[in-house]
């Protein structure tokens, strides 16, 4: 199931201002209190896959330790894409919500 | 024995798991020693086992190697896609730029010449002509396509549509640049005009031939690339 969300959750990670891959899979870690394990380098292919689609930006840096870093940054495309994608998560998780936990809930925000 | 650092000796197979794609190798290689380097030192360890550790966090080789390859690949196909585009183009004007110069210079065909050059061009406009629609179809096709994040069978099989699409569209403007060449050898061999005369005929062979031969190559290229990628694991 991550798999299939993993590049609204890479976009989501980002949302919050520029990241280097290291970064990025420590924002998914706290926000999501750890509840997704994945292996770290699946990050990397999706960031790069993101790049390609346009929905990221991305620079070399030379970090504290002298090391090259490649940082991401959403561009427009990709904030654009965020906001889709969470209005379709908000209806998919509503609609859930209503048939597994409180019936009638789906509805009621339907007919609001 | 010394033993070696976790981290280096992944990078290595790293690297040479991604060989499918030179600059793309060396760029994820940068990137990930970065983030090995980080999570190792994160805890301020930098042990063999920490090292170790980090390592192991990160995921298989092949399995990471396997997430980029259908990404690499895929642009490879659309990059050959437009190539074929951009040489049928090129093809096109180089055989109108050639048409118009002989009519400039009043270069008509001798009547020996006439019934042979008439079955060659035959063949060049039929052969251009399917080149071009065989380019377009495939250049469309593997441009519709999504980028898959994994290098499974429906991947594979669209690479291998759109890698046959190209050469069945190679194949024909190979033949159409052929007779291009020999319908102006023949000119220039009955007529042997000054050189400021043939010089245009033979620069628009030669930019024929280079996209020609620039198609080949790419097209072999990512043939030899698919089958490195070919044993790598799709999840």
């Amino acid at each position: 199931m991550l798999k299939g969300h993993l590049d609204m959750i890479v976009l989501a990670a980002l949302s919050s201002g520029p990241a280097h891959g290291y970064a990025v899979i420590q924002e998914i870690h706290r926000r999501s209190g750890g509840a997704f394990e994945l292996p770290e380098g699946t990050i990397y292919p999706a960031l790069h896959r993101l790049e390609q689609a346009g929905l990221l930006s991305s620079h070399w840096t030379t970090a504290e330790s002298g090391r090259q870093r490649r940082v991401y940054a959403l561009t427009k495309r990709g904030t654009r894409a965020l906001a889709e994608e969470r209005v379709i998560w908000q209806r998919f998780a509503d609609a859930i919500g209503g048939l597994l936990g409180h019936p009638g809930h789906a509805a009621a925000r339907t007919n609001r | 024995m010394p033993q070696r650092a976790p981290i280096a000796d992944y990078l290595d197979a790293l690297t040479g798991e991604l060989g499918f794609d030179r600059s793309l190798a060396h760029r994820v290689r940068r990137e990930v020693e970065d983030h090995l380097w980080e999570a190792t030192t994160a805890n301020g360890d930098t042990s063999i086992e920490a090292q170790a550790r980090a390592v192991m966090s990160f995921g298989a080789a092949r399995v990471i190697a396997g997430q980029y390859a259908a990404l690499s690949l895929l642009r490879q196909a659309r990059w050959n896609g437009a190539i074929i585009v951009l040489a049928s183009g090129a093809l096109y004007i180089a055989m109108k730029g050639r048409a118009a110069w002989y009519g400039l210079m009043q270069w008509a065909l001798s009547d020996a010449l006439r019934p042979v050059t008439a079955v060659v061009l035959a063949i060049d406009r039929a052969a251009y002509i399917l080149a071009f629609l065989l380019g377009v179809v495939g250049w469309a096709y593997i441009s519709s396509r999504r980028v898959s994040s994994r290098f499974d069978t429906a991947c594979r099989s669209q690479l291998k549509w759109s890698l046959r699409l190209a050469m069945a569209a190679v194949c024909p403007m190979v033949v159409s640049v052929i007779a291009d060449g020999a319908v102006t050898a023949l000119r220039l061999l009955e007529e042997r005009p000054p050189i400021s005369v043939f010089l245009i005929p033979l620069l628009s062979i030669a930019i024929e031939l280079a996209f020609a031969a620039l198609l080949v190559i790419a097209i072999g290229k990512t043939l030899r690339n698919m089958l490195r990628a070919a044993s790598l694991q799709s999840s």
